[in-house]
């Protein structure tokens, strides 16, 4: 059973076997549609193009500090977890100024100071809205899907069978690099993919504002797997920018840069 | 820019020079309204996916601390908490109520079902009370709860949004002023679900599907179309007299005898219609109203609002502030009233759409009231008699006979 929403500037997808755990086809299609219902929740507080949105509250009330819930500050905590990190390379300002975003744990809160800052959360949204979709699927007692936001993140829930894994190309073509998932997240993040579409850079390199060494235009392409869909969107983000591996990345996480060429790398899938 | 579903799919943009349509654009205190009364403890009843977006609004009011937070579900009580700062979890409201004296003022989003007991003893201990729509699934219930307010001396409001909507209050005065002769109403509700959630948090499949339980459900007429009704109700200062209505199984077939489909026709005592359709089957067109008059025509769709003038209506002043715009065809203007402090906040580089979802506006008229003393935006009667329209409507739909109205004083 397929259900999809286009939300976060992509379209999701969610994919679920009838019967899977024992479940009937009305209870189904109702935990596809609370994963469809969570995706579009967090597309609505994180679009900081929509007036209405949490993000957009935050960025009106800067200088102020703003409450949030225990989900949210996570997202934005983990941003800042792997900007420092990176040293820069993943910044949600995208601008450089991600130091200029304060978070307060105690109280819960995030305050903006900076009179123009913007805050895209990007590949780091989808990758938050699949880990709560994911949640909800769990919820609900679906042991068996697979989640994807724009084909470029991908929640893996548990397995299509007891002796099988997800399989997930790296590309569109019949010989891209596979690979296979299961309770796992994957990210690919791929500067050139939007470029061809759009003309223009998706992902940039945050530190080139300040000239700083090192900064240049990516064109790494990368894919992240480990627990987290948010943590690995972040990462993949971040180690396209950075162009090789730190030795920062989390324990459970693995990284593997591809060749620009699709399917030009034999050894992709075994290594991740 | 993000338009609301209704609109997604014909929204055009682009400078034109005609005249047209009127984008309804509130002032810009009440687009980013800021509270002046003091600091209050709330507690919300019910954490489910509606007490979930309650709480995520409620943490945008400065003044508001949630002190607690009430679920008979541990795990949607655990993650409700989780989600509040500061919050203490009760499984019973009555145990809160009793246990937390400084809890001033109580948000009610159980089932609908279930919101009579909850309501009078929060009233009974003395609380603000804010109830979401509809307010009661019977008529009895509504009835009980519309007396249990005239002895209230708390704030009792009823979850309305179209009333503390500050799109849907712009338009609200101009139905009398500019369509002059009001020729129709209409209202349309299109989603694509099965409106069926599955069973977690330690809840059955039938306490979470409870929509879909003829015994308590209240129907798409209910559960959807009273707060479009309600617009009606509230432009029209009067309730209609007549509903006749039909519903129909159209897509999910999964045993329901909850049509998913119902198509509505009230009628008022000097004639005038509203015809309205509600669907899970399609989305097509989204949330959204009509009102036609003879002079204009005024869509709303809750974060957007547009007036379509006819070519020979007159021009009034406030027009000069317009801008130009295209949309659904009609070449025209767009309304921004207080474009200048609109534009030094940057609220004009964000769009045309409210920069908070209707609920928060419901929720600020509820602080405002309990702390500022401002008049309540819905009290709760009004909600009593809306809730009861719609009732209603869901017995027309059910029964496919016209069902008459009793008088109420609006």
């Amino acid at each position: 059973m397929r259900f999809a929403i286009p939300a976060m500037g992509t379209r999701f997808e969610v994919v679920l076997f009838a019967g899977a755990g024992g479940t009937g086809h009305a209870q189904l299609r109702a935990a596809g549609e609370a994963v469809i219902d969570e995706i579009a929740y967090w597309h609505a507080r994180l679009n900081r193009f929509a007036p209405d949105s949490l993000v957009s509250h935050i960025v009106r009330r800067r200088g102020e500090p703003i409450r949030l819930d225990r989900e949210t500050y996570d997202l934005f905590a983990d941003a800042d977890t792997v900007w420092r990190a990176s040293e820069g390379a993943f910044d949600i300002t995208v601008t450089g100024r991600a130091h200029l975003i304060k978070l307060d744990g105690s109280a819960r809160t995030i305050t903006v100071d900076g009179d123009d800052i913007s805050i895209d959360l990007g590949g780091i949204a989808k990758g938050h809205a699949l880990d709560c979709a994911r949640a909800r699927l769990e919820d609900a007692g679906v042991t068996a899907g697979l989640i994807h936001g724009g084909t470029s993140s991908v929640v893996a829930v548990g397995r299509p069978s007891a002796s099988s894994r997800w399989r997930v190309a790296l590309g569109p073509d019949a010989g891209d690099d596979v690979v296979t998932l299961a309770d796992a997240a994957l990210s690919l993040s791929d500067p050139a993919g939007q470029r061809e579409v759009s003309g223009s850079d998706h992902i940039v390199d945050p530190r080139a504002r300040f000239g700083r060494p090192g900064a240049a235009r990516p064109t790494e392409r990368v894919a992240v797997i480990g627990p987290s869909a948010r943590l690995a969107d972040a990462w993949s983000t971040a180690l396209a920018v950075l162009g090789q591996a730190p030795d920062t990345l989390p324990i459970g996480y693995d990284a593997r840069f591809l060749p620009g060429l699709v399917g030009a790398h034999p050894d992709a899938a075994a290594a991740i | 820019m993000l338009l609301p579903p209704s609109d997604r799919r014909t929204f055009l943009t682009r400078t034109v020079g005609a005249l047209g349509v009127t984008m309804l654009r509130p002032d810009i205190s009440d687009l980013l309204p800021r509270l002046q009364g003091p600091p209050i403890r709330l507690a919300v009843v019910g954490a489910g996916r509606h007490g979930r977006a309650i709480i995520a609004e409620l943490q945008k009011i400065e003044q508001v601390q949630i002190a607690a937070v009430c679920d008979t579900s541990p795990s949607r009580l655990d993650t409700a908490v989780g989600r509040a700062t500061g919050a203490e979890g009760f499984a019973d409201h009555r145990e809160l109520l009793a246990r937390r004296d400084d809890v001033e003022a109580v948000i009610v989003a159980t089932p609908t079902h279930t919101h009579r007991p909850i309501v009078e003893d929060v009233l009974a201990a003395g609380r603000h009370v804010y109830c979401e729509a509809p307010i009661a699934a019977t008529i009895d219930d509504c009835q009980a709860l519309a007396a249990a307010v005239t002895s209230a001396t708390t704030v009792c409001q009823a979850g309305l949004l179209g009333r503390s909507n500050p799109t849907y209050r712009r338009a609200q005065p101009l139905v009398r002023t500019e369509l002059r002769d009001l020729v129709s109403l209409a209202g349309h509700a299109n989603r694509k679900t099965s409106w069926r959630f599955p069973a977690s948090g330690g809840s059955s499949e039938g306490e979470m599907n409870w929509r879909l339980d003829p015994e308590v459900s209240t129907g798409l007429a209910g559960e959807v179309g009273v707060q479009q009704f309600d617009v009606a109700h509230w432009f029209r200062r009067e309730y209609p007299t007549r509903v006749s209505g039909r519903g129909a199984i159209r897509l999910h077939q999964d045993g329901r005898t909850i049509a998913d489909s119902i198509d509505l026709d009230f009628t008022w005592a000097d004639g005038i219609t509203l015809r309205y359709d509600a669907t899970l089957a399609s989305s097509y067109g989204g949330q959204y109203e009509l009102i036609r008059g003879a002079n204009a025509t005024i869509r709303l769709a809750w974060t957007h609002g547009w007036m379509f003038k006819e070519a020979d209506a007159p021009t009034q002043g406030w027009e000069v502030y317009a801008t130009r715009q295209e949309i659904f065809g009609e070449e025209g203007i767009v309304l921004i009233a207080n474009a200048t402090q609109l534009a030094a906040q940057g609220d004009l580089e964000s769009g045309v759409g409210l920069p908070h979802p209707s609920l928060y506006y419901a929720l600020v008229d509820f602080v405002r009231s309990a702390t500022e003393g401002a008049p309540v935006a819905c009290p709760l009667d009004e909600g009593a008699r809306a809730s009861i329209v719609a009732i209603l409507a869901n017995q027309a739909v059910v029964s496919g006979q016209p069902v008459d109205i009793p008088a109420f004083t609006a």
